[in-house]
């Protein structure tokens, strides 16, 4: 049973479309699985517009809210080259794309088909394969763990999300399954392993900063999985 | 001093008239709506457009401070209004809440575009027509006697009491209500999620 879910006040940002790409994704993906969150995306969409739509005095005036006359846009040109073609725009078909780890194939949610992946990277029983969403410090990642495999204990200096797309991994708060949105920040420590294996998507907007003695050595693989 | 008066009655004229200000007619823009999707009606688009047009623009301003990126906003949501109505279903949702997702969706890509990036059109992807949801909650029927609802159900405005009222206290369908109202049932149920949402806040329910 999924038990993590975005909180409210980042599914508000989401409706807004205020959040970067790789967010977005990322509540778009576990919202696709979790017909809770998506009834608040629902109630929230309708409130967002209510907000924006509420007849307003401002209107009536044409000023912006700074009082600053607002020049009328040419609205009978506009509404005359809008309506020259009377067209219906199809919608898209769905292509369905999957990506291949060690001889295992996944398919991707829908979501992520127009993400641009780069190659996947190896390193042990952990692999990754980068989206390019050009986001700077915030890195895109489809992050593959192997049977057996896990990850370091670590924090984060900034955030880092998962979103399981299949199989699961527990940590000492406990499991995780297939549409958990998991958010941490530097306030947490973990260390996630994987027995029978999982595909995340991940967005991550700093290096994992291993904690412990010998392995503040493998911050190579901080780096790597970032 | 003839440049300051040109400039005096243009300002006079581009002034629309005060009206008394109204509640959104929302079955009017549902109307127009569904004409621009079945018959094309250029006329009910205008209508739209004269209704939505300046409201996005001054939205696209305060995200936009270049005005011709802000006009393109309104341009292209409009354009996609009048090329996607199908897409409207009012069974789904208000009029409204549909507009404004198309401008949410323009207003994404064309940030995405001026940061640098390729025109990429992810918004149809992170945002695709999700099925709506029943949202009343049975819960509700164990308050109804409650004077803590009832106080909470006089704090909200008019037109959300209006189908309160009607829905559960009068034990109205959706569909009576839409039609005893003259809304289009979307309207109904938008109407009803966001009373509902506000009454849980005034009885302290979490929303986390």
């Amino acid at each position: 049973m999924i038990k993590h879910h975005p909180k409210y006040e980042l599914i508000q940002s989401f409706v807004k479309g205020d959040l970067p790409v790789s967010l977005s994704a990322g509540i778009a993906i576990h919202a696709d699985m979790c017909s809770t969150c998506q009834q608040k995306i629902v109630q929230l969409t309708e409130q967002a517009a209510e907000v924006s739509f509420e007849e307003d005095l401002l209107d009536k005036l044409m000023v912006d809210s700074q009082g600053q006359d607002i020049t009328l846009m040419d609205f009978d040109q506009m509404i005359d080259g809008i309506t020259e073609t009377d067209e219906l725009e199809l919608q898209d078909t769905i292509i369905e794309k999957s990506v291949t780890f060690k001889n295992k194939t996944f398919k991707l949610p829908a979501i992520l088909n127009s993400l641009p992946l780069g190659k996947t990277a190896q390193f042990g029983k952990l692999a990754r394969a980068a989206f390019q969403l050009n986001e700077n410090e915030i890195h895109t990642n489809l992050l593959h763990i192997e049977p057996g495999g896990g990850v370091p204990k670590h924090t984060h200096k900034g955030f880092e999300l998962t979103v399981l797309l299949a199989g699961s991994f527990h940590d000492s708060h406990g499991k995780y399954v297939k549409g958990d949105f998991i958010m941490l920040d530097g306030s947490n420590v973990h260390q996630p392993t994987s027995q029978n294996g999982c595909l995340c998507y991940t967005v991550a907007n700093d290096a994992l900063h291993f904690t412990e003695g010998l392995n503040k050595l493998l911050n190579p693989i901080g780096s790597f999985i970032y | 001093m003839a440049a300051l008066q040109n400039n005096f009655i243009t300002k006079v004229i581009e002034a629309p008239p005060c009206n008394m200000p109204d509640a959104i007619d929302h079955a009017q823009l549902s109307q127009w709506l569904k004409a621009v999707a079945s018959t094309r009606d250029k006329q009910a688009f205008t209508g739209l457009f004269k209704f939505f047009a300046p409201k996005i623009q001054r939205i696209a301003r305060s995200k936009f401070p270049n005005e011709t990126q802000a006009n393109e906003v309104v341009q292209e949501t409009m354009s996609n209004v009048w090329r996607k109505a199908h897409l409207y279903d009012e069974k789904k949702g208000a009029s409204t809440t549909w507009v404004y997702t198309v401008m949410r969706n323009v207003t994404f890509d064309l940030l995405r575009k001026i940061k640098g990036n390729k025109e990429d059109n992810l918004s149809d992807d992170i945002w695709p027509i999700i099925e709506s949801i029943q949202t009343e909650s049975e819960a509700f029927d164990d308050h109804l006697e409650s004077k803590e609802l009832l106080n909470g159900i006089e704090k909200l405005p008019d037109n959300q009491q209006q189908v309160v009222r009607g829905f559960y206290l009068m034990e109205m369908s959706q569909e009576q209500l839409a039609q005893h109202l003259n809304l289009p049932l979307g309207t109904i149920k938008s109407r009803l999620r966001l009373a509902l949402a506000k009454l849980k806040v005034q009885l302290g329910e979490h929303h986390d």
